[in-house]
């Protein structure tokens, strides 16, 4: 057995965390429960990876079983890349089935066509999700199994997630192989990035909680209801303020949780404006400046800034925008003289 | 210093509910002013009916006083419970309800299979200046902008009856497709193919036939997006099954078209127990 493979498998074993290991390699389902329960789970991982390593080779593990282990480990852990969201667009309204073998035949005979050194794999989830990993080679090397990209896509959707991480000189290939294999014409990139997967999923599938009323809500103002343990001795001066900030947030924001993203990222063209005393600009140019917001946990950071009295309810729409318009990087150009409409710009 | 400056929050302080006050004052005298308003407005409704009888009674020819009755109060209200119970049955046959917001529509469309409410999806729509969706939660598999760009200006309801019947057809092969995993996982050898659209599906399950068991690979493809029940069946076995077994094949593609995935298979290990 290539030698290389069972140091691939030792080194994707290495990165998941100890307690997780036996769970991995079960849903890998390529060593046998027996041969599972001979690897002692309890020493350094260093070890465990050895004997891992060691049962591979007993079974002949080919590049296609690590490769698998590969797209496990990612799927568990999607959090450790950045993700991108792509839109594919197609003209016409012919709706063709989507047979995943076809699927799957033309992306790989496109992608091999056009650089013959790849090593593509796919895996199939039951939320429709279609996993491809895909091992970069040139036209004179080998696929390179530590340089992958990862393609996420959920059939009949016109949106692909692609988490390329190195060389990004493949991805016209990339982005041609997913454009043919799926029956639309081409594919852009969104202005969406961040870390965790399915908050993106959320985002542009809008399968987070929007806020739709379609009952008529009871009044909030129920003053017959005495309030739940709290200290007689504390007067809530501001009550009616805090109701209309929880009311405009919940309208805004809604009800449950918000989706995960890292940072949203505004480009300003803008003129500068000023006393026109104070004329800090000797020609009248749009002032550039990027202004980035970060956040472990952006939009529920803006959702709390109300609430917690440092910023104005409501707030800006430039802010509470970014699920609807599924984007967190934006363009803010000057607002023309006779145009109506909304300022940022794709 | 600090003590000025709290003096001169209490002062605004003060200041302030004294406004809060006049306000609630000016509230009040504003409410009592509006239901002034609102009973003079029924009184001249009142005595409008009454010139316009008396109007009709010079225009009649026979001299017959028409019996207008002014209805009730218990008569209006039966009838107002009335059309509500005849509203929610309508929410409750056809799985679509609505709400009316600040700036249009919001509707509710409910899917339903069998006598079980599955997903529910809603429409928020702006009426000025045209109709247009604001924002939903419709999957994006569902072709929706196709859908809106031929009936959402001209014909809300068609729009609204189109897009429930996608919903549900979708809703209900999901459905089929996941029972068929669920209760006859045993039956089926190797992984279910689907879509998100669950409108093909490929497997390979056991048949068996004179205590011998025999695979079928089977291709449902569910053409008609509104339709929850295949429109093309391929079933094939291998070259070396006898006749007999090919003659199933046949059956089962028949069946398959007529009757719904999960109740099929139903159909196939009760038959069975009956055999052996």
């Amino acid at each position: 057995m290539d030698e290389t493979v069972a140091e691939y498998i030792r080194r994707t074993v290495l990165k998941i965390p100890r307690d997780e290991i036996k769970t991995v390699l079960q849903k890998w389902d390529f060593l046998s429960e027996k041969q599972l329960q001979t690897i002692k789970f309890n020493q350094i991982k260093e070890n465990i990876s050895r004997d891992v390593a060691q049962l591979c080779e007993e079974n002949s593990a080919d590049i296609k079983q690590a490769a698998i282990l590969d797209i496990i480990y990612n799927h568990i852990y999607p959090n450790k890349r950045v993700w991108s969201v792509y839109q594919m667009n197609k003209t016409g309204e012919e709706t063709e089935t989507f047979d995943l073998t076809v699927f799957k035949k033309k992306f790989k005979r496109q992608l091999q066509s056009a650089l013959k050194n790849v090593t593509i794999n796919f895996r199939e989830y039951e939320d429709n999700a279609i996993w491809i990993r895909i091992a970069w080679g040139t036209p004179y090397t080998k696929p390179n199994q530590y340089k992958t990209s990862y393609v996420v896509y959920h059939s009949q959707t016109p949106y692909v997630f692609i988490s390329v991480s190195v060389l990004k000189s493949n991805l016209p290939l990339l982005r041609q192989a997913l454009v043919v294999a799926s029956n639309y014409h081409d594919i852009c990139e969104m202005e969406l990035r961040s870390h965790s997967l399915n908050s993106l999923k959320d985002i542009v599938f809008k399968t987070y909680s929007q806020n739709f009323q379609t009952y008529c809500p009871r009044p909030l103002q129920e003053r017959n209801v005495a309030p739940e343990s709290e200290d007689l001795r504390i007067i809530q001066e501001n009550r009616n303020e805090k109701e209309r900030i929880q009311r405009l947030n919940r309208e805004v924001f809604g009800d449950g949780p918000q989706p995960k993203l890292e940072f949203a990222q505004y480009k300003l063209e803008t003129m500068f404006k000023s006393n026109p005393k104070m004329d800090v600009l000797d020609k009248k140019e749009p002032f550039r400046c990027l202004v980035k917001f970060s956040s472990p946990h952006l939009l529920e950071s803006l959702k709390s800034l109300a609430p917690a009295g440092m910023a104005d309810a409501p707030l800006s729409p430039l802010l509470t925008c970014i699920p609807h318009k599924a984007r967190n990087y934006f363009k803010i150009k000057e607002k023309k003289a006779f145009s109506p409409g909304s300022v940022v710009t794709p | 210093g600090v003590f000025a400056h709290l003096e001169m929050l209490e002062v605004q302080s003060h200041e302030a509910a004294v406004k809060q006050v006049e306000m609630e004052q000016q509230e009040e005298k504003l409410a009592r002013l509006k239901a002034t308003v609102q009973e003079l407005r029924l009184q001249r409704d009142k005595l409008q009916a009454k010139v316009d009888l008396q109007q009709k009674g010079q225009l009649c020819k026979e001299g017959v006083m028409l019996p207008l009755a002014q209805p009730s109060a218990q008569a209006v209200l039966e009838w107002k419970i009335k059309s509500v119970k005849a509203m929610l049955q309508v929410f409750y046959l056809t799985g679509i309800s609505g709400k009316l917001t600040k700036r249009g529509v919001c509707f509710c469309i409910s899917t339903a299979y069998e006598g079980t409410y599955l997903d529910s999806y809603f429409l928020d729509l702006l009426t000025e200046p045209e109709v247009q969706i604001y924002r939903h939660s419709v999957p994006v598999f569902i072709p929706l902008e196709q859908i809106a760009k031929k009936y959402l200006q001209t014909d809300i309801r068609r729009f609204l009856s189109v897009l429930s019947d996608h919903l549900n057809a979708y809703v209900r092969r999901r459905y089929q497709a996941d029972q068929l995993q669920e209760h006859f996982s045993d039956q089926i050898e190797g992984k279910l193919q689907r879509n998100s659209l669950c409108n093909l599906l490929v497997f390979n399950y056991n048949v068996s036939s004179k205590s011998k068991t025999f695979l079928f690979n089977m291709r449902l493809l569910y053409g008609n997006l509104c339709c929850s029940l295949p429109t093309e069946v391929i079933i094939s076995c291998t070259p070396d099954a006898p006749a007999s077994v090919a003659e199933m094949a046949a059956a089962h593609s028949d069946l398959f078209r007529r009757v719904a995935l999960h109740k099929a298979f139903r159909s196939f290990s009760s038959t069975e127990e009956r055999v052996d």
